[in-house]
């Protein structure tokens, strides 16, 4: 049988009509000459009706965001061509990267951003093995002029200086969470003020499963570009998720429970705790009118995935064609660990755009559709992102939280039932102050959910501590709570964990599926 | 034996399996014997090369570059500046002077 060709009809490009097409995307043939353009366009596309703090509507104005803009840089390839594309449009000014409507001085063609800084978190040390590759980064980006860089560390996410360094208060007591027990109780430390590079080590060689640990180090990197972003007075983060890695991100954020912020996979607005925001005087403020008067509208940080719209064959020709020299980034891994949903979700996403191409785009646009159910209550402590209201109830109605008793041997002569035995240790008191009710599903899930199989931990060797450390932004927000008992993300109810039996559970499963069946 | 001669390039982080080393300039035969027989009558073309590469250049990991018969999920090929998929991917037939690039998309993202 004769392989399906990867083109519509013919090899010549669809947009100017004439030349010999160099490159299919998506079963659409273009040429090199007009690739540049409709990438751009693409690019320009998502970003720039995002980039007022209120919608124009069909009548196109000049672009005035309300304060500057971070560049969430990895070393991948997406953030590689996003950096260029934001250079080359918004900072160099490159004439041949404007939209042509308006004439050669329209307020279009004015610089946007008044300051750009790129922000790199550096990961290696959450590996073992793992190369620092921050000085390749800083070469990377001198490379481009007129930017700000700002090179982190995953530890910092509990460092209490970086966190006084970018005008937080730090009075707040040590306190962490015994991800050993699923109530998660909060307990206080056993050590004060740990050095963040144990304590990041501590938190992430106690979570239980690979995918906690990838998808941990993914939130932690999230909230730390957020707040280099409200350091910085910028009103947005630009993150490069091309459209392959954003159906990868859907997908496996919602197999990891994360469906209610499907949405936010797309794009967010994050605004800091009112407990942990910063004093007005530590916002930068570079003097304009219009920054003194968006001062309190830069408080929230709007989080865009420009290349959203872009595959990653697409970034990937940009980058050759365009010379980036793109310094990568190293996979997660470490010995006897197997692939966590993140790593499996990209394979087959990747496969599937080599023999359907069409699909991803479709995953990525059918996600687009969903509108979650659900009201919002307040925002996880972890993450930051919206939790739902009520989940924590949904979870114990439809969870059966104990194994049948094993089957009798033949040694076993008592006909007495057995009692069943927990699938996790018994919560040591239901009434102590627990960090559940401040959490969204998908980070409750990534602390409590369990493999059957032993994971090994990236750092066997540090010293285990029933009581994990806590993300500074964590740690301040519930500091401020005397009553830890009480929600934060909705402090208008007060949320018990109740222990019920087999029956009882049994009665409300049933109750459940007779209201479905209706 | 008649040969041509090509040069290869890779990128995107797919030149650490080969070297660290971005461009190559390799010699090949011109044809090579079909599925099944010992004759050489079958003029050469990508899949040809990218077992020739993998035997010849490759140093490590070679289910990071070709995965069933084909280039792994994630590798982009230009043939003479153009995406493969317009020039009949892994048939396309080699000519002398070509040149031929492998770019990973996996180096991050």
């Amino acid at each position: 049988m004769q392989r399906r060709k990867k083109y519509d009809k013919t090899k010549i490009c669809v947009r100017c009509k004439d030349a010999q097409g160099n490159i299919v995307i998506r079963h659409t043939v273009y040429c090199k000459n007009c690739f540049t353009p409709l990438l751009i366009h693409k690019f320009r596309r998502v970003l720039e009706p995002t980039v007022n703090p209120k919608p124009d509507g069909p009548r196109r104005t000049a672009l005035k965001p309300a304060g500057n803009l971070v560049i969430g840089f990895s070393g991948g390839l997406g953030s590689s061509v996003l950096l260029d594309l934001v250079h080359r449009c918004y900072v160099a000014l490159d004439k041949s990267t404007m939209p042509t409507e308006g004439g050669r001085d329209h307020p279009r063609h004015e610089r946007v951003w008044k300051k750009v800084t790129v922000c790199y978190v550096e990961v290696c040390d959450a590996f073992p093995g793992m190369d620092d590759r921050t000085d390749e980064i800083a070469r990377f980006v001198s490379r481009y002029d007129e930017l700000d860089f700002v090179p982190l560390r995953i530890q910092h996410a509990f460092d209490r200086t970086w966190w006084e360094r970018i005008g937080r208060s730090t009075s707040f007591s040590d306190i962490g969470v015994d991800l050993a027990d699923e109530s998660l109780l909060i307990e206080p430390l056993s050590q004060t003020h740990p050095d963040p590079l144990t304590a990041l080590r501590t938190y992430l060689s106690s979570l239980p499963t690979p995918t906690a640990i990838h998808s941990s180090i993914q939130a932690l990197t999230r909230v730390l570009l957020l707040h280099t972003a409200l350091q910085t007075g910028s009103s947005h983060l630009v993150l490069g998720t091309s459209l392959t890695s954003l159906a990868v991100s859907l997908i496996s954020g919602v197999a990891q429970g994360a469906g209610f912020n499907v949405r936010e996979e797309s794009m967010e607005e994050w605004t800091p705790d009112p407990e942990t925001r910063p004093a007005p005087d530590t916002v930068p403020d570079d003097g304009t009118e219009g920054a003194r008067k968006s001062k309190e509208a830069r408080r929230t940080v709007r989080i865009v995935r420009p290349l959203r719209d872009i595959g990653m064959k697409e970034c990937a020709t940009w980058a050759w064609w365009s010379h980036i020299p793109v310094v990568g980034k190293e996979k997660w891994v470490w010995p006897g660990a197997k692939p966590g949903i993140g790593t499996l979700t990209k394979d087959f996403i990747l496969g599937l755009e080599q023999d359907y191409p069409s699909t991803v785009s479709t995953v990525v646009r059918t996600c687009g559709k969903l509108a979650p159910k659900g009201e919002v209550a307040g925002k996880c402590i972890l993450c930051g992102r919206p939790a739902q209201r009520g989940v924590q109830e949904w979870k114990a109605r439809i969870s059966i939280r104990s194994q049948p008793p094993p089957p009798p041997s033949d040694s076993d002569s008592t006909d007495a039932p057995a009692t069943p035995a927990p699938v996790v240790p018994e919560s040591k008191a239901n009434t102590r102050p627990s960090l559940t009710p401040y959490l969204c599903y998908p980070c409750h899930t990534t602390l409590t959910s369990r493999s059957a199989r032993p994971v090994p931990s990236p750092w066997p060797d540090t010293a285990h501590s029933s009581v994990a450390p806590l993300p500074v932004w964590t740690e301040a927000r519930l500091g401020t709570h005397a009553n830890v008992g009480v929600s934060v993300a909705d402090e208008e109810e007060i949320a018990v964990a109740k222990k019920m039996d087999q029956e009882e559970m049994k009665g409300i499963v049933n109750e459940f599926l007779c209201i479905i069946r209706s | 034996m008649s040969t041509i001669s090509l040069k290869i390039e890779f990128g995107g982080g797919l030149e650490l399996l080969f070297s660290n080393q971005r461009s190559h300039r390799i010699t090949i035969p011109a044809n090579v014997p079909p599925e099944g027989s010992d004759v050489p009558s079958k003029p050469v073309d990508i899949t040809y090369l990218l077992f020739w590469l993998r035997d010849n250049l490759l140093k490590e990991r070679a289910e990071l570059f070709v995965e069933n018969g084909t280039v792994r999920p994630g590798v982009l090929v230009l043939v003479n500046d153009t995406d493969w998929e317009l020039e009949g991917e892994g048939e396309y037939q080699l000519k002398d002077g070509d040149e031929i690039v492998f770019i990973s998309t996996l180096h991050g993202g």
